[in-house]
């Protein structure tokens, strides 16, 4: 059990029966001692984000989930199907991929986090920096190497256009910062 | 016919007298302007019979211009919850009464009533939902405040056209029932009404040292203490008036609220604290200086500087400098000393600035009727 006060951004919290993860939290004093934290909350069920507030000292159990470092196989429409390190096939709504979808492709083989609440999976999450194919860019810019200078570009197998540096070029490998998009490196 | 709406509101007292008069004045004007059937459950009755008289401490249950006062401590086992529920000031609802709305078919509108802030990030708290943790329920929070955007403050429709007929003829009638003498012309009438910490001596130095004679009006309550001290007495009495040089003391008793807005009608300068006597002091169109309620790692100094801000916007640099300086002072950040001379030459300025900021404040809308408009919304 943790307090409003204790939350912090990412851990799950149980709101009436609902597991709900912390995306955001601000802790304000408010009057004689007494401090309330305003929340951004996702419910990790029916994907809906709500604004929320609670007293400081409000008491919230935390949701029993569990984690397991899983593969993409394959898409069996509408499901998603992964595959643990002992081959068990596990399927996960398309609702749960968010924007693992920006670079899923087949044959990929990064170890993707698979978040479960009662034996059904609420979410993926991507390892922190992939590495994709350029599909098409406009040519490079001449004489700019700095890397300051961005152009869109789209990844191969998914068709997601990120802002990469103005000397990559369609063929090249990139690598990309999951948690923002952003293009980190030719890899 | 329409059955009334029943509204609960629920208020443990922490410590002084702003918890009860705040939920006093809020059933009161619930229950006279806008005809709701309201209970108010105080845990502990002997605070409001100092600021009600009428109130009977022994009575579990009692009504009273209008309002059931029930004393807070049954164990709310058969206790039908009403259509909607207010807890004020962060205060835990009984678990019974708890269970007893999420039992309830259609869930009442259960509002947090917040402490009053003038700091931006109660704007983005202000109506948010706090859904409860273990059962379905939300609760809302409502933060009263100074601007658009937030619950506003307690105004009854009556205060502000008593203000204006309170006349000479009526401050003299008041002022004998105090058994105070009718003011003389040239005399600076000072309400006092503070915290323990308050730099009461520096005030009474400053006050000694004035050009013009000074009269001070202190409710009897803890602060009597270092008022004797200052003169070298024992607890002053009510009725006992203390002088030094131009600066005459006197001791009043502790008034009940309609009273108290007259004493603040009636001086030139008010010294009020907390929540509830800072806000009477605002709509009384007198120049004041806020006591803020201490509180642990300072934060009420960023409370205070946010109002400040606020209150000074719109005035000149000169007044808004004398303000600030005095202010601060009181709340311990500062000499009353160097202080005092420089907000007095301003009192002409600071008295007119008084009805400009009423002004600003009343597009607002009252915190009452903001309540009631929020607990009709559809969505809730």
């Amino acid at each position: 059990m943790k307090t409003a006060m204790e939350l912090r951004v990412g851990n799950v919290a149980m709101v009436d029966s609902a597991p709900m993860v912390v995306q955001k939290c601000e802790f304000h004093k408010s009057g004689r001692n007494a401090s309330v934290v305003r929340m951004k909350l996702k419910n990790l069920l029916s994907n809906t984000v709500t604004e929320a507030v609670y007293r400081a000292d409000e008491k919230f159990d935390m949701a029993a989930l569990e984690q397991e470092n899983c593969t993409y196989s394959y898409y069996a429409d509408p499901l998603y199907v992964f595959m643990d390190s002992e081959y068990n096939q596990i399927e996960v709504e398309a609702d749960c991929m968010s924007e693992v979808m920006n670079y899923l492709i087949d044959g990929m083989e990064d170890i993707c986090k698979l978040t479960s609440y009662n034996n059904k999976v609420i979410s993926v999450e991507l390892p922190t920096i992939v590495v994709r194919e350029i599909e098409y860019t406009e040519p490079a810019v001449r004489g700019d190497t700095s890397g300051k200078i961005m152009k869109l570009a789209r990844l191969k197998g998914t068709s997601y256009q990120i802002q990469v540096a103005a000397f990559v070029e369609i063929g090249d490998m990139i690598e990309v910062d999951t948690r923002t998009n952003e293009f980190k490196k030719r890899a | 016919m329409l059955k009334k709406p029943r509204w609960d509101i629920f208020c443990t007292i922490i410590d002084n007298f702003g918890d009860a008069g705040f939920c006093w004045r809020l059933a009161r004007q619930l229950a006279n302007e806008h005809g709701l059937e309201v209970r108010l459950w105080l845990d502990d009755l002997s605070i409001l019979s100092q600021i009600e008289p009428a109130i009977d401490v022994d009575e579990d249950k009692q009504c009273l211009r209008a309002v059931e006062v029930c004393c807070w401590r049954e164990s709310f086992v058969n206790t039908q919850p009403a259509d909607v529920v207010i807890e004020t000031f962060a205060c835990t609802l009984p678990d019974n009464y708890i269970l007893a709305m999420a039992d309830l078919p259609q869930q009442p509108v259960w509002i947090n009533l917040e402490y009053l802030s003038a700091e931006n990030w109660t704007l983005d708290c202000h109506c948010l939902p706090s859904f409860h943790p273990h059962l379905s329920l939300t609760k809302y929070f409502f933060f009263p405040g100074f601007v658009e955007g937030t619950g506003g403050l307690l105004l009854e429709k009556s205060l502000l056209p008593a203000r204006v007929s309170f006349n000479n003829i009526s401050q003299d009638i008041f002022f004998q029932e105090l058994g105070l003498q009718s003011r003389r012309d040239g005399e600076l009438y000072i309400s006092l009404f503070c915290y323990d910490d308050a730099p009461i001596e520096e005030l009474l130095s400053a006050c000694v040292i004035s050009d013009v004679p000074i009269r001070v009006l202190v409710p009897q309550h803890s602060v009597n203490n270092a008022i004797g001290m200052f003169f070298g007495i024992d607890s002053p009495t009510v009725g006992q008036v203390l002088q030094s040089a131009k600066l005459k003391v006197c001791i009043i008793p502790f008034l009940e609220q309609d009273k108290y807005d007259q004493l603040l009608w009636a001086c030139d300068i008010n010294f009020v604290r907390g929540e509830d006597s800072f806000v009477r002091a605002q709509w009384a169109k007198r120049v004041f200086i806020w006591n803020i309620y201490p509180q642990a790692e300072q934060s009420h100094r960023l409370k205070l500087e946010a109002f400040l801000n606020l209150y000074t916007e719109r005035m000149s640099p000169e007044m808004s400098v004398a303000v600030c300086s005095l202010w601060n002072a009181w709340n311990g950040n500062g000499q009353m000393i160097n202080a005092w001379p420089i907000f007095a030459a301003q009192m002409t300025e600071l008295t007119e600035y008084s009805n400009k900021w009423i002004r600003q404040l009343l597009p607002i809308g009252d915190l009452t009727s903001n309540l009631i408009r929020f607990s009709r919304k559809d969505q809730i």
